[in-house]
């Protein structure tokens, strides 16, 4: 059969692929190019290569206390995004509910709320309910921005369940609890996973609601903003390039994961 | 014993007498413990209902709508902490806001912003994501698919950062405009629109591309080969078959992209200039310099809410037609 998209200006369309791609990656190259750079400012061209930036990244205090901050905030908001994104997607699926489409619009309002007006809502909301901000304030913000990715991942996955699954657990004498745990959450896995890694990856970027809710201890992007503002150095490309290279892989690895279970 | 005479006829058969499991789930499935609590209520219809029910009403109620409630309720009060006096209500702060051009005039420039980066994040990408869902041949698509996705996962500041120094004055387009020999002193591309809309459309050009691609994606080739046959140009194809039938990935795309380019807080603060300032910084200072602003801050965002939800809502009624998926 002939293929009419042949017709098409296919170069054109090669083009603006290719050209879009440079686009992405080339900002972000030279970032990292600049990294090796040995002198004390940021401006091409490159005459001398050094590592010498690394090893003062990762001998910097602050630098890795922001890295274990962002860790351990992330690791919390995944663990009560997950947990809460799992109810809220089993009650939207539960047979019987009343306005399960007001539900489920209501649960994705922070996913759709502008991130700006997210996070000052969050902010006027700690201060009316009197919790100082700071590292619950944060995990708390975070994880509500989180909860709707998992619903949606959750959601979409249940739909693809067979009703007679659980039923068939039940009737060879599981409680609910027990058909729980042993058939609808190990369907679940991949959307599990493929929400934690979500989750991770959104809490460790977010800074916009880390900065309306954050105390006086900086998480990573905090630092790389104080940073760039603070003024130009290598070593904030050697710093950005580490954790562009783990956030990647982590992206990679769970992309690669959630492509080979799904089929 | 209590525990017998509480269960209810769901539960006829004992956990003791029922199948066991092998692993954790096993041992506490058997021990006495469960019966008493996780069994209890895993037997109940009541119990069960009432705590698939609670937390996530519990949690929507008080976190998805609470935050936007309280925000509405202090953008009508004349001072937030309340004044001794009494709390007064008052529509002075939405008042301000269409008095006073310093802060009508960005906000009005926010949303042609955005509304201009979606534009151009549409026509810039959905050649783009034609080319993967059509031109690529399928096994080689996951590839050409991760080239586009593998920058995303670096942070929003981190590509925020790397687009400052590719447009800076000392930056890689400078020094290779210098090199080639087109300019003698740079082009000055930081802080102003252009530097914004770049970093920006950097920033997001995600959200257009998975919708449209998956849309795109969806659209049988079978209905272009018959277009093709009953003699449409490649120009009519696209007009008459491909574009209305990417229409889900279109609306869902610039809703997308419009939604969090409003919202948008680090590029403008790195990427902008004084003359672009948009309308997130200027709330943004609201809440940051002294908080007896806090009421003026609450109405604008509330402003801002608004006219960017309403808008998506009325751009998928006038494209959609028929009712859309966000996601």
């Amino acid at each position: 059969m002939r293929s009419y998209f042949s017709d098409f200006p296919k170069t054109a369309l090669q083009a603006s692929y290719w050209l879009f791609v440079i686009y992405l990656l080339l900002p972000l190259a030279l970032m990292m190019a600049i990294s090796f750079k040995d002198a004390n400012f940021v401006a091409f061209p490159i005459d001398k290569w050094t590592l010498k930036w690394y090893a003062q990244v990762l001998q910097d205090k602050q630098f890795l206390e922001a890295c274990a901050y962002s860790i351990f905030i992330a690791l919390m908001t995944t663990l009560f995004a997950t947990i809460i994104g799992v109810w809220i997607a089993l009650l939207i699926s539960a047979e019987g509910i009343m306005a399960r489409s007001v539900i489920f619009a209501l649960a994705c309002l922070p996913a759709v709320v502008p991130g700006l007006i997210n996070a000052i809502s969050m902010r006027i909301f700690i201060r009316v309910l009197d919790i100082p901000t700071g590292t619950g304030a944060i995990i708390l913000g975070h994880t509500v921005h989180a909860v709707p990715f998992v619903v949606i991942m959750v959601l979409t996955r249940l739909r693809s369940m067979p009703n007679n699954l659980v039923d068939a657990a039940r009737d060879l004498g599981a409680d609910s609890f027990v058909a729980f745990m042993r058939v609808t959450l190990p369907y679940l896995t991949p959307a599990l996973a493929g929400g934690m890694v979500f989750c991770v990856l959104t809490s460790i970027d977010d800074f916009v609601r880390t900065f309306f809710l954050g105390g006086y201890q900086t998480t990573l992007p905090m630092l790389i903003f104080a940073k760039v503002q603070g003024g130009m150095s290598p070593e904030i490309n050697a710093m950005a390039t580490l954790v562009l290279i783990v956030t990647a892989a982590i992206g990679l690895y769970a992309e690669h994961f959630t492509r080979r279970s799904r089929t | 014993m209590m525990v017998d005479s509480s269960m209810t006829e769901t539960a006829k058969v004992s956990p003791r007498a029922g199948p066991s499991y092998a692993g954790w789930i096993g041992k506490l499935v058997a021990s006495p413990l469960y019966a008493a609590t996780i069994g209890l209520i895993a037997n109940s219809r009541m119990a069960r209902l009432v705590l698939l029910l609670a937390i996530p009403l519990v949690w929507i109620v008080t976190l998805h709508i609470g935050p936007i409630y309280q925000m509405a309720r202090i953008s009508i009060m004349d001072n937030y902490p309340p004044a001794p006096g009494g709390v007064v209500y008052t529509l002075d702060n939405y008042r301000l806001f269409f008095q006073e051009p310093l802060y009508f005039m960005p906000f009005l420039r926010s949303i042609i912003f955005a509304v201009c980066v979606t534009a151009t994040t549409l026509i810039v990408v959905y050649p783009v994501a034609y080319y993967v869902a059509k031109v690529v041949k399928p096994e080689n698509r996951t590839r050409a698919l991760l080239l586009l996705l593998t920058p995303f996962w670096a942070g929003e500041l981190i590509r925020t950062f790397s687009v400052i120094m590719f447009l800076a004055n000392r930056g890689a387009v400078n020094v290779f405009l210098r090199e080639v020999g087109l300019i003698d002193r740079p082009i000055i591309l930081l802080y102003n629109y252009f530097s914004l809309s770049f970093g920006v459309i950097y920033l997001i050009s995600l959200f257009m591309l998975l919708p449209l691609y998956s849309a795109i994606e969806k659209i049988p080739t079978l209905l272009v080969d018959a277009a093709a046959d009953l003699g449409a140009g490649p120009w009519a194809r696209f007009r008459r078959v491909i574009l209305p039938l990417s229409k889900d990935g279109i609306i869902s795309g610039c809703s997308l992209v419009y939604l969090t380019s409003i919202g948008v807080f680090a590029a403008p603060l790195l990427l902008g200039g004084p003359n672009s300032t948009i309308f997130p910084e200027i709330i943004a200072s609201l809440f940051h310099g002294s908080s007896d602003k806090w009421p003026e801050g609450a109405a604008f965002s509330i402003l801002m809410l608004a006219v960017s939800l309403s808008t998506v809502g009325l751009f998928m009624r006038v494209v959609g037609g028929r009712s859309v998926k966000l996601m």
